[in-house]
């Protein structure tokens, strides 16, 4: 009974943390939009944590550049079990107008395993909210995986481990890249 | 048999009346009425009244993470301390004529017990070793020290009031503080006691660290100050503490000003045969105070929440050493010279 309380609180009380992984400003804008009377995501149980170790939900805007990228990754890990990765706006999808560009290491799901995206540039707040909704539900449903049914603890997903294998190559590139550059000049 | 019967008894006071039961379910209802208060304030629907508990029973389900650059006892063990202190201040603050452990502590003890969740948050945000923790627990030393003063005042003030009415010099004791006003009528409705009642409402969000004195905990600057590292079960001990303190302020303002409603109340069930009369004076008074703690969070914590933004540490040093002490003291005055 007690495990079925946790589960069902999951859905409602998600808290969100907000990473701007070089963001125009536009959706970040939206995310306050969502907060306002006329949209209230606070009535769903919604609250901006200050600090990932405190949220449930990681919403990524941006078309992750290269300088954001290790520091994304760091921040999610930090994030912990059971979470969701939610990515708002195009940019962290598919590059938006800066696909192609020499600064921009994306799309997130490069690296991590995105679980819900919300396309948009920027979205509107009812789709935010929307989105928002379907990634409460993804939240219940991992915490219930995280638990089988007689009460052992299930292996912990692959999410850590891709963050462990791709956190320092992507470290790594930036330097070899940085002096292909300079040897060109 | 009498010690068996005694050992139940406490043990009951302790798990459910005035202990961890009541506290649990009163203290987050109560964060919950004010929590749905700021969002109706600000024309927003607002999150359902039971959104702390399931808060809190979130957080228990989740993993928890213990830096690597921690003091992995300490860090664990301070919210279990603060909670513990929490509700044993609880147990020693009188609802009107109830009271579970008679005059084993006074006004002095409360004083302390006050102390110990601050401390013990101080204590697992310096262990967890995180520069944000680091900021937030040298602002809320501050806010401890600023808000300290004030408080000891205005219990000075009503405890000379009290000992003048009782003969006594200065009572200090919370059983003989309500005694006195159930039978003299509320301390609220003297002149003289109404500044230390305004200090002891701007005292009551300073002490639970809500708005806009929350320099200790900004979320937006300093990523929730001390408790940045905290996840899992025990943020929520620490969610639990904090609903816990708003019950007792309020309670503690119920006990020192309006205690002569406990004795309305006993007129009023006096009619009743003996045996009834006692259980329902309880429940009625569990009742009254609960709905007075709904209308103090709502004057003093959702309203001042609703309307301001958060103060600068040194503003609010100044503010409490200044205004705050400032109308304590007149009533310390005033009850020297026994008015």
């Amino acid at each position: 009974m007690f495990k079925q309380l946790i589960t069902e609180s999951m859905s409602k009380s998600p808290w969100l943390f907000h990473i701007n992984a070089g963001s125009c400003n536009g959706c970040d804008i939206e995310i306050v939009a969502v907060l306002t009377p006329r949209y209230d995501a606070e009535r769903l149980g919604f609250k901006l944590a200050g600090s990932p170790r405190q949220a449930d939900i990681v919403l990524v805007t941006g078309p992750v550049t290269k300088q954001s990228l290790p520091r994304v990754l760091r921040a999610i890990s930090q994030v912990p079990e059971p979470r969701v990765i939610v990515t708002m706006g195009s940019c962290p999808q598919s590059g938006n107008v800066f696909r192609g560009s020499y600064s921009v290491a994306g799309p997130l799901s490069k690296y991590v395993d995105v679980d819900v995206d919300i396309a948009g540039c920027a979205p509107k707040p009812e789709a935010v909210i929307d989105g928002l909704a379907k990634a409460m539900g993804i939240l219940a449903e991992k915490r219930a995986a995280m638990y089988k049914k007689d009460g052992k603890k299930a292996p912990a997903e692959p999410v850590q481990e891709v963050i462990a294998e791709e956190a320092p190559a992507a470290q790594a590139e930036v330097p070899v890249e940085a002096a292909q550059e300079g040897g060109e000049q | 048999m009498t010690i068996i019967t005694d050992a139940l008894t406490y043990l009951a006071y302790i798990l459910i009346f005035p202990g961890f039961l009541f506290c649990f379910l009163s203290g987050m209802l109560l964060c919950g009425i004010d929590r749905k208060l700021v969002a109706r304030m600000q024309k927003r629907v607002g999150p359902p009244v039971l959104q702390p508990f399931y808060d809190f029973f979130k957080l228990l389900g989740k993993e928890t993470i213990v830096p690597a650059a921690a003091n992995k006892t300490v860090f664990l063990m301070a919210p279990l301390v603060g909670l513990a202190a929490q509700v044993v201040l609880q147990l020693f603050i009188p609802v009107f004529s109830f009271h579970a452990f008679r005059g084993v502590a006074d006004v002095i003890v409360v004083l302390y017990l006050l102390l110990i969740p601050a401390l013990s948050v101080i204590l697992g945000a310096a262990s967890s070793g995180s520069p944000y923790a680091g900021v937030g627990l040298s602002r809320e030393m501050v806010t401890v020290l600023a808000v300290e003063l004030p408080l000891v005042l205005v219990l000075l003030a009503v405890a000379k009031t009290v000992g003048n009415a009782l003969g006594t010099g200065l009572c200090f004791s919370l059983t003989d503080i309500v005694r006195c006003q159930m039978e003299n009528g509320s301390l609220i409705t003297r002149l003289s006691m109404i500044p230390a009642a305004v200090a002891m409402l701007l005292i009551i969000p300073g002490e639970t660290g809500s708005h806009p004195f929350d320099a200790a905990e900004a979320e937006t600057e300093i990523c929730e100050g001390m408790l940045a590292e905290y996840s899992g079960a025990p943020l929520a001990v620490y969610k639990l503490s904090h609903a816990v303190k708003l019950l007792t302020m309020t309670t503690l303002f119920t006990a020192l000003f309006l205690g002569g409603i406990g004795g309305g109340v006993q007129q009023l069930v006096s009619g009743l045969a003996p045996s009834l009369a006692g259980g329902i004076a309880i429940v009625l008074e569990i009742i009254i105070l609960f709905l007075l703690s709904v209308v103090l969070v709502a004057v003093t914590v959702s309203f001042t929440h609703a309307v301001t933004a958060r103060l600068r540490i040194e503003q609010l040093f100044k503010f409490y050493w200044t205004v705050v002490t400032g109308l304590a003291a007149i009533s310390v005055v005033l009850a020297w010279y026994g008015l």
